[in-house]
Order: C-alpha cells, then structure tokens, then sequence
C-alpha cells in the first residue's frame, strides 16, 4: 500500500519536473528562434548572407570599427536602418503579448487584449493629440510629453473597463463589444485630429496610425524598453495572483486576493505600457491576442510560465511579421499593423466561433 | 374586420401622431440644413431658388451652384441616407432578435467599402465595360452581400448569442479593412484622399445625378419591407412561433436581408460608411413607437433622416475642413450603443 503511494508520489514529482522542465526548454528554444529570426531578418531584403550579417551584428556589438567604406556602408545600413525597427518589432511584440496576458487572464477573458478592448485606440487618441497640437502636460516635453498623453488616452477606455466590469455583470462578449466601440469612438476623432491639423499629411498619418516599425530610430527605443522591463518584472512578481484571478472573482477572493484593487492595479499598468508601445509604434492590434493563445495551446496556463514564454512568443510573432511586412510586395514596405491584421483578424474569428457559451474561458 | 378596442385605437393613434411629428421634424430640418453654413441666405430666398428652378426660370449663379446644386442634393440623400440605413437596422434588429444588429456592425459597410477600394484603386469591376461610377455601385453591391451572407452561415450552424453574433460580424470586419488597407497603401495621394473621404463618410460630394439612382432603390426597398411588416411580427416571437404561424421563416430572413443589404449598398456607395445610425435610429424610434413594425419601420426611417440630417449640419458649420459626417454619427452612436449594450442585459432582448 504505502510503496504504491510512494512511487505514486515519485511519478508525480518526476512529472512535474518533466512538464516544468518542458516549459523551460520551451522558453529556451523560443529564445534561440528569436536571436536566429533577428539575424535573418536583417539578411532579407539587405543583401548580405545570413552570417554576413552576424558577423556585421556581433562586430557592432564588439565595437569592432569598420575597416574600410563598404564595410562601413554595411554596417550602417544594417545596424542603422534595419536593426532598429527589428528591436522595436521585439519590444512591442513582447510589451503588447503581456497586456494581452494580463488582460485575458484578469477578465478571464480569452477574447481580451489591449487592441480588442479600445485600450491602444485610447493610447492612439491621446499621441496623435500630442503630436498634432503639441498638447501635453507642463513640463514634459518630447517622447515623454507624447507617452503621458498616450497614457491618459489609453486610461479612458481602462477606467470604463473598470466601473463596467464592477457594476455590471457583463460576459466576456460584451465587454469586447464595448471596447470595439470604445475603438471606433476614438478612430472617429483621430481622424478628425489628422484631417483638421494637415491634410496633406493624411497619407504619412494614415500610415503612422495602423502601426509601423520601419521609420524607428536607436532614439526611440530607450523609453519603450524601459517601461517593458519594468512592467514585466512588475507582473512577473505577481503572476501567483493572476493564476488566482484566472479561477474566477469568488474563488481569488476566497483565497485571500483584493480583487477590485488588483484589477485597477493591473489595467494602470498596462496602460502605461501600452500608451509606451503605441506611441512610437502606432496601433498594431492582435499580437497580445494571440501570442498568449498560442502559448497556452503548448505550455498550459501557469501564468508564471505564460508571461515570458507569452512576451517571446509575441516578440516572434511581430519579428516574422515585420519580416512579411519587408518582403510580401516588391514595390514598398506593408506596415506590420497591416499584416498583423492579415493574420489575427481569422485566429479572431475562430475564437470567437470555437467557444461554445458566453461565459466560456479559456 | 372586428373593431378595435379603443384604448389599442388609442395607442396607435399616440404611434401615428409621433411617426408624424419625426416626419414634420424632418421637413423643418432640411429647411434648416439648407440655410446652415458659410453662404448666408434667407430662408425667402431658398424657397425662391426652388420655387425658380422647379419652374425653370433663371436663378443668379451664385444661389444656383450653392443651394440648388449643392446643398438640396445634400439634404435629400442626408434623408434618404437615414432612412434607409435605419430602416434596414430596425429590419436587422427584428429579423435576427438582435438588438446590436446594424449594417456597420454586421460588417455590411467594410464589405461594400472593399468593393469600392477594389474599383477605385485597382480598377476591378464584377462587370467589365461600364462606367466606373457604375462600377463602384455594383462592386460595393456585391461585397456588401458577403459579410452577412458568412455571419447568417456561421450563426446558423451554431446557437449563438447576439452580442457573438455581431462579434463574428466584427471579425469579418476587420479582415475586409485589412485587405482594403492593404489596397489603400499602394494607392497614390489623390486616390487614397477619395477612397478616405468614402471611408469616413461624407455628404459633401453628393450631386443631383446621385439622387435618381439613391431615391430608386432606397423607396422601392423601404416600400418592400414595409409591405412585409407584418410577417416580421410574428418573427419577433421567434423561429418556431412564425413557422406554425405560416412563415417560411428561412426564406423571410433571407429575402429581407438581401433587400436592406441592397438598399445600404445603394447609399453607402455614394456617401461611405457612415456607423451607428442604424442602430441609433431604431432604438430611439422603439423608445416612441414600441416595436411593432408597421409604426417602427416608418416612425425610424423618419428618426434616422431627422439624425442624419443634423450630423450634416453639424459637420458643415464645424472647422474649416468640416467634421465628416460618419465621424459626428460615430461620436453620437458609440456612447449609444455602449448604453444598450449594459441595459440589454435587463431587457427583453437578453
């Protein structure tokens, strides 16, 4: 009796490991992918060979002087305009999966991500008013002015989450449905800022507005990188309490979690995340929808392992895109926004068509 | 047939009297809209250059090109417009029981929208030889089909509830507005400012060779669905109670839906997507009238014009570029249907 309990106990803890250390080789396999889809996202469309541009990355890395002009031009061209677009693509990708994370597993709500639920359209609202009329908050001024902004838009359709998801007791569907209005409302007056401010500018701003990478210099970077650091390490630390949020209100508040404050907590923060993101990148919707989804589908749904996996995963996602978005037409670059679309606007579709009751989750 | 009780004669006559009263708004409005804007004139004046024009006698050019070409033009498709487009929401709503149920939420709007971008910039037409105005009509007719024809198959094959429903409408949406962004880009400025101001929606580019065409399909469609009003009664009461009533319910649905989807076609292919007013006008008019359909279809048609009627006049006295019109819908309708969204759950519809 006790010695079927014991190697019972033992396949159990052999298969816990087993699955902890599948998820480990997950994260670590999705990490080489990453480095390896980088380099050969710099390849395509540059004309070097993939370990030319290794070689071009780890010298610039190494602070390796070019030693003559064409190598100089090389690494220019690589590191100046390419590279930066790429590291944005990572940033983004991994900041908007994690919103997409939280969000889902909060509302439990596999439909949620900041894009479905008007959170980046807020953002998008609150830049283009900063960019177009200058508008900001005292001192601030420049990125930082154009962020804060972002963030006060983004807080519009956060705050109205917030009192919709505590006074009303609305399904899932309902709450994306709102947050599909909360997103025309505020495309309805971005147009109107865009076509009032310049009308000859409408095509640069048409452009900006459904999400690109391509125009992003080393400059930009820094803010976006830090805010996404900060704020995965930030939910990282609180994973626990989103697998508890995950079982339902009554069952995380049973187990000890405040749960209205968390759920403020938790949507704060990803609006300055995504006010961070949208800013320098314009709207780029779905990849917080379905980088967790895909995770989910191979590692389960341990927050604690969904978080970073989820972040690489959507950091993938936006490199392949942005490298479709480089090479699907001959004759210019298609925004990633738009090929984001192309792909997460069916994988919608099927969510939505999959689950079998409103209240379904996961 | 049996007399009426006359306290139900006394609510129809409230419906009637308040059907109307929208009507009787709407004259007055349009009299408004075409005083409102940068031209100052009298309202004597206006009725001169009609009366003039409709006698032929000559008008001074300046009157003629502003408020004889211009602004009547405006006014009229403004009404037809909303009518037809809160007609056929008011249709929507009772054929599918759904109360979110509109030809921009069904996602007939970004189908037609990519009919008209395929015309406009990469010159396909369905039919080769016509004219591209023609054209563009024909190809926002028939993408306009698509979407509701994919959402009737998905909801019909699954039990789904109204808000997934028009989820599925919203998904469809936003795979049209890719491609058609897609088709955007390769455009060049010019074309793109078109097919952008065909995007928001405007009233502005409407001219008297517009209306024949609108006034054709937009009667004979609203005459049409009015003829069957009562059969969409009984479609209220659901599937099962209209088939033992009679109804072929499947064909019904189909058929009325084919007719709004060609009258929305119609207008929008002229004046763009313009959101919400088919939701907004409905559901005010309900609040009125009730939801029978032989006062709603009427007393929304009359909402919908009178609606659409002041978001033109907002938009022509606002900014020097003007608000477009789709933009003051879509700001008035969003806060709106964000409301019947939270009260549905409490209502009938649920």
């Amino acid at each position: 009796m006790t010695e079927v309990k014991s190697t019972g106990n033992h396949d159990l803890k052999q298969d816990y490991r087993r699955e902890i250390g599948k998820k480990t080789l997950f994260i670590g396999g999705s990490l080489v992918s990453l480095v390896v889809l980088v380099i050969l996202s710099c390849a395509v469309g540059t004309g070097y060979g993939f370990f030319e541009t290794y070689q071009i990355i780890v010298d610039r890395l190494m602070g390796v002087e070019p030693s003559n002009i064409t190598e100089w031009w090389a690494d220019h061209y690589v590191c100046e305009n390419i590279l930066p677009g790429i590291v944005a693509a990572i940033i983004a990708g991994a900041g908007l999966s994690l919103g997409g994370a939280v969000m889902q597993s909060m509302m439990g709500n596999p439909l949620a991500d900041p894009y479905t639920t008007g959170i980046s359209s807020g953002a998008c609202f609150g830049a283009v008013l900063s960019i177009t009329m200058g508008l900001s908050f005292g001192t601030m001024t420049g990125d930082v002015g154009i962020v804060a902004m972002a963030f006060v838009g983004a807080l519009i359709p956060s705050i109205l989450i917030i009192l919709l998801s505590r006074f009303v007791n609305s399904s899932p569907s309902t709450l994306i449905l709102i947050g599909t209005a909360i997103s025309y409302f505020f495309n309805a007056l971005v147009t109107y800022v865009m076509v009032i401010s310049d009308a000859d500018a409408l095509q640069d701003a048409f452009t900006w507005q459904i999400g690109a990478v391509s125009d992003i210099h080393w400059g930009d970077l820094p803010l976006m990188l830090i805010v996404v650091s900060i704020s995965s390490i930030l939910i990282l630390l609180v994973s626990n309490k989103l697998n508890l949020m995950m079982m339902g209100d009554d069952s995380a508040k049973t187990l000890g979690l405040d749960v209205d404050n968390f759920r403020t907590l938790c949507l704060v923060l990803i609006s300055v995340l995504i006010a961070s993101i949208i800013s320098f990148t314009g709207i780029i919707g779905f990849v917080g929808l379905i980088a967790p989804h895909i995770t989910r589908y191979i590692i389960g749904g341990d927050n604690k392992f969904v978080i970073p996996a989820g972040m690489l995963m959507g950091a993938i996602i936006l490199c392949l895109a942005d490298l479709l978005s480089r090479c699907l037409l001959d004759f210019g670059n298609v925004p990633i926004g738009v090929v984001m679309s192309f792909i997460g606007a069916p994988i919608f579709l099927y969510l939505i068509v999959r689950s079998k009751s409103d209240k379904e989750v996961f | 047939m049996a007399t009426r009780h006359p306290e139900y004669r006394g609510y129809c006559r409230k419906k009637v009297i308040f059907t109307i009263g929208f009507m009787v708004a709407v004259v007055f409005l349009s009299m408004f809209s075409l005083k409102v804007g940068f031209y100052e004139t009298t309202y004597s004046e206006i009725f001169d250059v009609i009366w003039k024009n409709l006698n032929g006698m000559e008008v001074p050019r300046q009157d003629q090109v502003i408020i004889w070409e211009s602004r009547v033009p405006e006014a009229i498709v403004a009404i037809l417009t909303g009518a037809a487009l809160s007609v056929g929401g008011a249709v929507m709503q009772t054929v599918l029981r759904n109360p979110l149920a509109d030809s921009y939420t069904m996602g007939i709007s970004s189908g037609a929208f990519f009919g008209v971008t395929i015309a406009a910039i990469a010159g396909v037409s369905l039919i080769p030889g016509i004219g591209s105005e023609l054209a563009t009509i024909i190809n926002a007719f028939v993408f306009s089909l698509i979407p509701v024809a994919i959402v009737l198959m998905i909801s019909r094959n699954r039990k789904m509830t109204p808000t997934k429903i028009i989820l599925v409408g919203i998904a469809i949406m936003y795979v049209f507005s890719a491609v058609s962004t897609l088709l955007m880009l390769t455009a060049d400025s010019e074309t793109l400012a078109d097919v952008y101001s065909w995007r928001v929606g405007t009233l502005s580019n409407i001219a008297w060779n517009h209306v024949g065409v609108i006034l054709v399909f937009v009667v004979a469609g609203i005459a049409y669905l009015m003829f069957n009003n009562r059969k969409y009664n009984l479609m209220m009461a659901g599937d099962n109670c209209a088939q033992s009533m009679g109804i072929d319910t499947k064909r019904t649905t189909l058929t009325s839906m084919t007719v709004v989807s060609l009258i929305t076609a119609a207008v929008v292919s002229f004046t763009g997507t313009i959101g919400f007013v088919g939701l907004v006008g409905p559901h005010i008019a309900r609040i009125f009238v009730g939801s029978e359909s032989k006062y709603l279809i009427p007393a929304s048609a009359a909402f919908g014009a009178a609606f659409l009627l002041i978001a033109d006049c907002i938009s022509r006295v606002s900014g020097t570029y003007g608000l477009p019109v789709g933009v003051v819908s879509a700001i008035i309708g969003c806060p709106l249907f964000v409301i019947i969204l939270v009260k549905m759950r409490s209502k009938e519809w649920a």
